[in-house]
């Protein structure tokens, strides 16, 4: 009897499916729709403005053979390994140096942290101007960096090395920020331990610092692989995919596609190609790590 | 401010049918199960024709200080003289769109049920799909009724607006041939004549290299601009015909040897430093190619007659005392007649059959576009108007003598060929784009050009 | 007790939600303190390496946003500051600036309202409900959280316009919220897991229903995690660029981001001018950074752990 009563407190208690439901609908209809309708739309002819046909696998046969797609996913690959390779031993490192109590560390990174402050669109629009050859900033560093006229966004193989610089100026923050709030976590015994064994700080890091970061470093890694695949307005504002396609990432080419050539039914299947591209990632990435199930993307971040 | 060909518009077949089944969107969506949601979502928000405020017409123009105003000014005398005539009043309001993807913004808001009652485009390719969609007022029977108004127009300029015969634009502005804009103070104290002859420009290049001073400006981080030389070039070296061929998608078009003599001249530049070395990262938009010319230093920059305007605004000083203006140089045995402009004939307003008051928007563009106020304010403003018999008005104009020299050269050209970029599909106009600026900054071999689009 | 831990790991996602728990974080042990330590010369260094790249454009902003553009013509960008013009940013706050902010706050606000709203009802379900819907809704969630938003602009675009939303704000708010969900029930999925089971059982026995639990007692366990989600979705929402340039029109609709662009052609030649408008765009959140530096940072990093 009293069992049977606490049972069926419990019950009441328990919040029934329906609560799930509002976000369950909204994220139904704008992102799980839009998923199923990109779909669809890959194997349709639209120009945006016209009817939309039906054109079977079309766009699809058409998207094997477009090399400007293999160009432009190389680079979104370029672009993101280079933006793992430099942005993640940088924040790492800057991470740990800030997670100390010092209170120069503090100041500093206070400053580090400012432009989190800013939107990609503004920082774009800075390091654009930045960039200018001749009233910029790369007239003045350009000839100590190797680049006597500033030509730095101008040329094919620079051109993308800018975009990745600019990125780390935005991300590199905000990666710093979870390097260091996960490295004050790390148990002060350990270290104490550590020194006690004799290890130095070099060994202290190695041994101690990074084994015990390995989940940041996934989250962060996740966080970095996701969100390359929506460089997007950084490659608007400042090269428009130029010079020629030396920075056309695949989003970037799908918005020509469907904003500028009027081809959204091939558009869509870049994108449906995105999504794909995106899950596989994740997978790839949360298989490697271990773990069992896969995360993470930060819209806008 | 920079008024700017920005991304291409099309020429574009429409309802390609593959065999397939065709839909509407209303067709797809109800199969997607949306529309009974729409519905109801649809309540909770604003937007649609619907909450729209009927009255108003909107005016699409691009955002640029110098056009806006006197648009603005029309705007006003035309809300404080019409009256609708059944006591429905009728308020006009520009709506500015960022020049930077305007046409992007354009087709967006057209797939829409919001469409702009009036609309900025560049005539033929930039509007032929919305025509074909029958989304455009036809504009003929107005001007056959009126044909005062009809003849209140350079009639080479309006028929350039036209559209299978049809009229569906009302030219809103100056005319933008492209010329050749060089440093007059600059070129007398160095003893130097404006190019009359390519051999000419490759001498001046050599002259101003060595003086230090480069030579040429040149925005090199958008392609348009570096279009411009390859548009004159070809038509210099192999006439108006080449590009017509290429814009009618006759076969081979693009296998013309002019079209590779005018990219291999343009190596020649280049490599002789005509642009200097960096002009790759120079963005348009950012001013930086108007900057480097008004600053002394750079020579001479190819650019629209925006540049004029441009100046005039951002560098008044430069802009009367040092800028001067010749036509593209002739290339010696070349078959294009040296008189030949490239550019924008002008550019249009056309108005959306979707829209509320019809009747009120062409009334706004037959009382305000040839008005005497509006087109004295676009002379003051720096602008030449397409308008019939104006060489006398231009005397009075600020400028009067670039006014006139503009209004003369296009009354007496040739041809008038249409960017490019313009006239192209989007898709072969981007790929040309591309290459180009492959060529330019060295990264395409002039051959490798012709290939790709030939093949495009 | 389990919720002043301040890590948690998201059972079966493999996602690490540090949990803040702000304003405070500087309680408990102190980092290292027990120990003297030598300065770190290289790391020194470094760090000054790394501060001048990262205030060399914070000062090209503000330097040059007081002052003409003769002067940045003449000088360059690093000239030292040798006039002093507010010029610039009354030319910016007159240029339609305020609607700008106005609509960057309203569509800000009204998405992270949306998120927790919708977000917090539903982790608690998840962690709560027996309902087996529940279970298999929470892993299509977790697909969600792979897909990029931009990649579906195109369908979202036509969504849009069927529903007649084209052109306004709530446009803008209403795929921004969707494609934030996944994370936010994520985050606050893994909080909610870490209320004990006897807190719940304890306050059943008292004859409380669910909405009281959440009210009573899972909404204050969880204070750290809403801060986080809500900082992350306004961040999104303060942001976002794609959905606000495709989805609305009208100059009385621009946000912020948009409107900076927007600012470029319109002074692109006049670089102090821009500088001007960029610098004022930052201040809103700049403002709150100083205000609520702990819990902004803490928020952030409540992504992490370890």
């Amino acid at each position: 009897m009293a069992a049977a009563t606490a049972e069926g407190a419990d019950r009441a208690s328990r919040p029934n499916g329906l609560w799930i439901l509002p976000a369950a609908l909204m994220f139904g209809l704008f992102a799980g729709l839009p998923l199923l309708v990109v779909v669809g739309l890959s194997f349709t002819s639209w120009d945006g403005i016209g009817s939309i046909e039906f054109i079977g696998l079309d766009n699809w046969s058409r998207a094997i053979r477009d090399e400007q797609i293999y160009d432009s996913l190389w680079i979104s690959v370029l672009l993101t390994v280079l933006t793992w390779v430099i942005q993640t031993p940088l924040s790492l490192l800057l991470g740990v140096w800030a997670a100390g109590r010092q209170r120069n560390r503090a100041v500093l990174s206070a400053i580090f942290f400012l432009p989190l402050l800013l939107s990609t669109a503004a920082i774009a629009l800075v390091w654009g101007v930045l960039l200018d050859p001749n009233f910029g900033l790369a007239a003045k560093v350009g000839p100590y960096i190797g680049f006597p006229d500033g030509n730095m966004i101008g040329s094919t193989n620079s051109a993308l090395l800018c975009i990745v610089v600019v990125l780390s100026w935005q991300f590199i923050p905000f990666h710093t920020l979870l390097y260091q709030a996960a490295t004050r976590q790390i148990p002060q015994m350990l270290y104490d331990a550590a020194v006690i064994d004799g290890a130095n700080r070099v060994q202290q890091f190695f041994r101690i610092t990074l084994p015990q970061l390995r989940n940041t470093i996934v989250t962060s890694s996740v966080l970095m692989i996701v969100g390359s695949l929506t460089y997007f307005e950084t490659v608007l504002i400042i090269t428009r995919g130029g010079p020629g396609d030396a920075t056309n990432v695949l989003p970037y080419y799908m918005y020509q596609r469907a904003f500028q050539s009027y081809e959204m039914g091939y558009a869509s299947t870049l994108a449906a190609f995105l999504v794909l591209l995106g899950t596989a990632l994740s997978l790839i990435i949360v298989r490697f790590s271990g773990y069992s199930k896969m995360r993470s993307t930060l819209e806008g971040m | 401010m920079t008024p700017k060909k920005s991304s291409p518009f099309p020429f574009r077949t429409m309802g390609r049918t593959l065999g397939g089944v065709s839909l509407s969107r209303r067709g797809l969506l109800s199969i997607a199960g949306l529309a009974g949601v729409s519905a109801a979502a649809a309540a909770c928000g604003r937007g649609g024709p619907g909450d729209r405020n009927s009255n108003t017409i909107e005016v699409w123009t691009l955002q640029e200080q110098e056009q806006l105003e006197p648009l603005e000014n029309a705007i006003a005398r035309f809300n404080d003289s019409y009256d609708g005539g059944d006591g429905e009043d009728v308020t006009v309001e520009a709506v500015p769109v960022n020049q930077d993807n305007y046409s992007d913004q354009l087709q967006v808001a057209m797939g829409t049920n919001n469409r702009p009652d009036i609309f900025f485009n560049w005539g033929g390719g930039s509007i032929r799909r919305y025509v074909e969609q029958d989304l455009l007022v036809d504009l003929t029977p107005y001007l056959e009724e009126d044909t005062a108004w009809r003849d209140s127009w350079l009639p080479s300029v309006l028929n350039a607006g036209q559209i299978n015969g049809r009229y569906y634009g009302i030219p809103l502005r100056g005319m933008q041939p492209v010329l050749l804009f060089y440093n007059q103070t600059m070129f007398q104290e160095m003893g130097q004549q404006p190019p009359a002859t390519y051999d000419d420009l490759v001498n001046l290049v050599n002259f101003f290299t060595g003086q230090g001073i480069q030579p040429v400006a040149l925005a090199g981080l958008d392609a348009w601009t570096e279009l411009m030389w390859l548009e004159y070039l070809v038509d210099r070296i192999g006439g108006a015909e080449v590009f017509q061929a290429i814009a009618d998608g006759e076969e081979g078009a693009w296998g013309h040897p002019a079209i590779l003599q005018a990219l291999q001249s343009i190596r020649e530049l280049v490599d002789a430093g005509a642009f200097g070395t960096n002009f790759s990262s120079v963005a348009w938009t950012s001013g930086g190619a108007d900057t480097l010319f008004a600053s002394g230093e750079a020579a001479m920059h190819l650019m629209g007659t925006w540049e004029y305007t441009n100046q005039l605004n951002d560098n008044p000083d430069f802009a009367r005392n040092d800028l001067a203006y010749a036509n593209f140089p002739q290339v010696s045995g070349g078959a294009g007649d040296p008189a030949a402009v490239v550019g924008n004939p002008t550019n249009y307003f056309s108005v959306t059959r979707s829209s509320n008051n019809v009747e009120a928007a062409v009334e706004f563009l037959r009382q305000q576009m040839s008005s005497d106020e509006y087109v004295g304010e676009l002379i003051e403003a720096g602008d030449v108007p397409a308008v019939a018999d104006l060489t006398e008005r231009l005397q009075s104009a600020p400028n009067a003598e670039f006014a006139i020299a503009v209004y003369e050269m296009v009354q007496q050209a040739p041809t008038f060929t249409l960017s490019w970029d313009q006239a192209l599909e989007p898709d072969v106009a981007e790929l040309m784009l591309d290459c180009l600026q492959e060529v330019f900054n060295g990264d395409r071999t002039p051959e490798e050009f012709v290939e790709e689009l030939s093949n495009a | 007790m389990a919720v002043t831990d301040e890590r948690t790991h998201l059972r079966g996602s493999g996602i690490t939600v540090g949990v803040p728990v702000p304003p405070s974080p500087r309680r408990g042990r102190r980092f290292r303190s027990g120990r003297r330590e030598r300065p770190n010369w290289i790391a020194g260094v470094a760090s000054i390496v790394w501060l001048i790249f990262v205030i060399v454009p914070i000062y090209v902003i503000v330097r040059n946003s007081v002052q003409s553009r003769d002067a940045y013509i003449e000088g360059g960008p690093l000239s030292p500051p040798n006039e002093l013009t507010l010029e610039k940013f009354e030319q910016v706050l007159s240029g339609g600036f305020w609607t700008y902010l106005i609509n960057t706050v309203i569509v800000t606000v009204a998405t992270v309202a949306l998120t927790v709203g919708l977000a917090l009802p539903a982790a608690y379900a998840i962690v709560r409900s027996r309902s087996r819907l529940v279970g298999s809704m929470f892993r299509v969630f977790l697909l969600g959280l792979a897909i990029p938003a931009q990649a579906c602009i195109i369908p979202i675009y036509l969504i849009i316009i069927e529903m007649n939303l084209y052109d306004s704000l709530t446009a803008i708010v209403l795929p921004t919220v969707a494609f934030g969900l996944p994370l936010a029930v994520l985050v606050l999925t893994t909080v909610l897991r870490d209320v004990p089971r006897e807190l719940y059982e304890s306050m059943t026995l008292d004859g409380a229903g669910a909405a009281r639990l959440l009210w009573n007692l899972a909404i204050p366990m969880s204070r750290a995690g809403l801060v986080t989600i809500s900082i992350y979705s306004a961040l999104g929402a303060w942001n976002s660029f794609l959905f606000p340039l495709i989805l609305t029109q009208s100059e009385d609709l621009r946000v912020l981001t948009v409107g900076l662009y927007d600012f470029r052609t319109q002074y692109g030649i006049d670089v102090p001018a821009l500088m001007a408008a960029v610098l004022l765009s930052a201040l809103p959140i700049f403002v709150a950074y100083l205000f609520a530096r702990r819990w902004l940072i803490a928020g952030m990093a409540g992504l992490g752990g370890k």
